[in-house]
């Protein structure tokens, strides 16, 4: 598990992460590296703000329960200089999210890959607007 | 460039004025007919420059009002004193004051936006160059910055501040405010519009010390037709610098939502009650530190007429992973790796005292990430805000260096060799002086209140912090950022980083921090189950 959570984190440091665009708080104390997560669902809102945005997606749990989950992005700002509008996620879209989850248990999670059914990865895909390697 | 040649391309410059002023028939003083008791910059538009306040109380109602709870009376500043509100609109208005104490997003210390801002019980510092007006506001370290420019504004995008670009229409400063969201108000009244808001706003100078501020709103979704507000401004002339009144820390810390660390925390005047033992007695040293690195020339460099170096621009610092721990580390879960950027000592470590070095492994636990002041959207201090990975603006305003951060902060640094605040005066942001020292820009800063860390990996700084920073010109593009941090409380001796700052063509965004918050709570979840538990 713990070689799982270093390889997705070198990955999103060379694929530039959709969830890490200049950070204003620890990520490693809101979400848990034991807690990777894959899920497949559609989105049904996106809140375009900062210093997050947040695209809110329902999942379907093992029981068949539909759940809202909200997944952390990178800000507007960030997103906005890599070319992104508030209209480019339509509701309705499935996309294939890995992310860590949070680790006061609800359902939140930063995603690290928003993948479309086409295959192209959401929001990532330019070099750092923010520059510098620590930009995250 | 020598003294001598810097002095002769002055005197080329006040030779082109001059020639300027003959072949033109008009002096830089404006216009015939032009006001002649009103201050004017170097290219003859009036000087605005200088720190401001509207008397009025139509930051409470900007219609004619009698008094209410915590809303002072007063006369309106509407044309006809009437807002031309659509019918569905008229209602939502008055829902809006009947919830005022709840729904005013002033209450939750959200950004008031453009107009609000401009009419509220704080004062604000304007600064003015040729093609940028910056606004620095003591409420929660807001700024506006007023691209006079000729640039378009942004498509597609919203802000809590508007969009704004200026230009002059003789001598006064119209400003088109567009890009507003639709969730600021215009008072405490409950008077709102939506996001299709545009404003034109006009600065005419009516004497020395007074700025008439006209303003058109339309709206076309929320009024009828466009309807105008007029107010003076009034110069402040009994104080020479903008505080900081920040909403949201004084708000948290009030509810207990941010607690005290006696540790850092500035304790109060000594020989008050609130101060702890274990700080009492410190000696803040006041010379400053040498430079700990040499700053080389890479090419020539921008300058202003004066020969200073010119510093403007926007910037994006390289902080090198800095916001992420200053000393060399790899990366984490989630957390970049780090290249560095402690240049003194040697050894690239900080020199840190025992207790700060247990302190510091404390504060990386996740139940302490809820203290990080910029979880909660504070601002992020000295020097952190300068090594973000967020953009900043430079403005070169004659006697001054202005720094905008798009994080929502300021640091407005006076060239004119003023004395440091009292030592109880305590900022976020600290107070800070400059001077020039060949091209070097040389900031040092104290008042430092202790409530800010250096990083998301808690290193600390006390209020015993003074900071010496140093701004040096590589090239046209590059400046050299230093700073030498002395802080006696927390390490054995100063430390120095260093980093650079590439100069970009792109204009500041806005982050709005506090007011999407949504990781706060997350943060405080974990907080509060291990307070729970270890409880039990």
């Amino acid at each position: 598990m713990r070689r799982h959570a270093w390889v997705a984190a070198v990955a999103v440091m060379m694929t530039l992460a959709a969830g890490s665009a200049a950070a204003h708080h620890s990520f490693s104390a809101e979400y848990d590296d034991k807690k990777p997560l894959k899920v497949t669902g559609t989105v049904t809102t996106m809140k375009w703000s900062n210093p997050h945005a947040w695209i809110y997606v329902d999942v379907k749990d093992k029981r068949g329960k539909v759940v809202n989950w909200a997944f952390e992005t990178g800000g507007a700002n960030a997103l906005y200089r890599r070319g992104w509008r508030k209209q480019d996620l339509v509701p309705g879209t499935v996309v294939t999210i890995d992310a860590f989850q949070a680790r006061n248990g609800t359902p939140t999670a930063n995603a690290q890959s928003i993948l479309m059914p086409d295959g192209k990865r959401l929001f990532a895909g330019s070099s750092s607007p923010t520059g510098g390697t620590g930009a995250k | 460039m020598s003294e001598h040649r810097r002095a002769r391309r002055v005197a080329a410059g006040v030779l082109v004025a001059l020639v300027l002023t003959l072949v033109t028939g008009c002096a830089p003083s404006g216009a015939p007919g032009a006001n002649p008791t009103i201050p004017r910059t170097a290219s003859g538009r009036p000087n605005l420059q200088g720190i401001w306040q509207a008397r009025n109380a139509a930051a409470a109602d900007l219609l004619d009002h009698a008094a209410r709870h915590e809303m002072r009376a007063g006369r309106s500043v509407v044309e006809g004193d009437e807002i031309p509100y659509q019918p569905w609109a008229a209602a939502r208005k008055l829902e809006n004051a009947a919830s005022r104490a709840t729904a005013d997003p002033l209450a939750k210390c959200y950004m008031p936006g453009v107009p609000r801002i401009m009419y509220m019980p704080y004062p604000f510092h304007l600064f003015q160059t040729d093609d940028h007006v910056g606004i620095t506001f003591e409420w929660s370290q807001v700024f506006r910055l007023i691209y006079t420019n000729g640039s378009k504004p942004h498509d597609g995008i919203e802000f809590w501040m508007g969009d704004s670009r200026g230009r002059w229409e003789g001598d006064t400063l119209v400003v088109d405010v567009t890009n507003h969201n639709d969730k600021t108000w215009f008072d405490m009244a409950g008077n709102f519009h939506s996001e299709a808001l545009h404003l034109v706003e006009r600065f005419t100078m009516t004497d020395a010390n007074t700025i008439q501020y006209e303003l058109t709103v339309e709206d076309p979704k929320v009024f009828t037709r466009p309807w105008k507000m007029t107010m003076p401004l009034h110069r402040e002339t009994d104080s020479d610098r903008v505080l900081e009144y920040q909403c949201n820390a004084e708000a948290e810390e009030a509810r207990g939502d941010f607690e005290r660390d006696p540790r850092t925390w500035y304790p109060g005047p000594a020989g008050t009650a609130a101060q702890p033992a274990a700080v009492a007695g410190e000696d803040v040293p006041s010379a400053p530190a040498p430079a700990r690195t040499a700053a080389q020339p890479k090419g020539p460099i921008r300058r202003l007429a004066d020969g200073k170096p010119d510093l403007s621009g926007h910037y994006q610092p390289d902080g090198g992973g800095a916001n992420y721990g200053l000393e060399t580390h790899p990366p984490d879960f989630l957390t970049p790796g780090g290249r560095g950027v402690i240049v003194d000592p040697a050894d690239g470590q900080l020199p840190m005292l025992p207790w700060a070095e247990t302190e510091q492994k404390n504060r990386m636990l996740p139940e302490r990430g809820y203290d990080d002041p910029t979880a909660h959207c504070f601002v992020a201090g000295v020097p952190r805000s300068m090594y973000t990975p967020s953009p900043l603006h430079i403005l070169q305003p004659p006697g001054y260096v202005v720094v905008l951060h798009e994080r929502m902060a300021w640091r407005v640094i006076p060239l004119d060799g003023r004395p440091h605040l009292p030592d109880t005066i305590r900022l976020w942001q600290g107070d800070s002086v400059g001077r020039w020292e060949g091209d070097t820009l040389v900031i040092e800063t104290r008042n430092l209140n202790g409530k800010t860390w250096l990083n998301e990996v808690g290193e600390i700084v006390s209020h015993a912090e003074t900071v010496v920073e140093r701004l040096t010109p590589l090239d046209a593009d590059t400046l050299h950022y230093e700073a030498t941090v002395t802080d006696p409380l927390v390490y054995s001796r100063p430390w120095t980083i260093a980093l650079p700052m590439n100069r970009q063509a792109d204009d500041l965004l806005e982050v709005a921090c506090h007011e999407d918050n949504q990781d706060l709570q997350h943060l405080k979840d974990v907080r509060d189950e291990v307070r729970r538990r270890t409880r039990r």
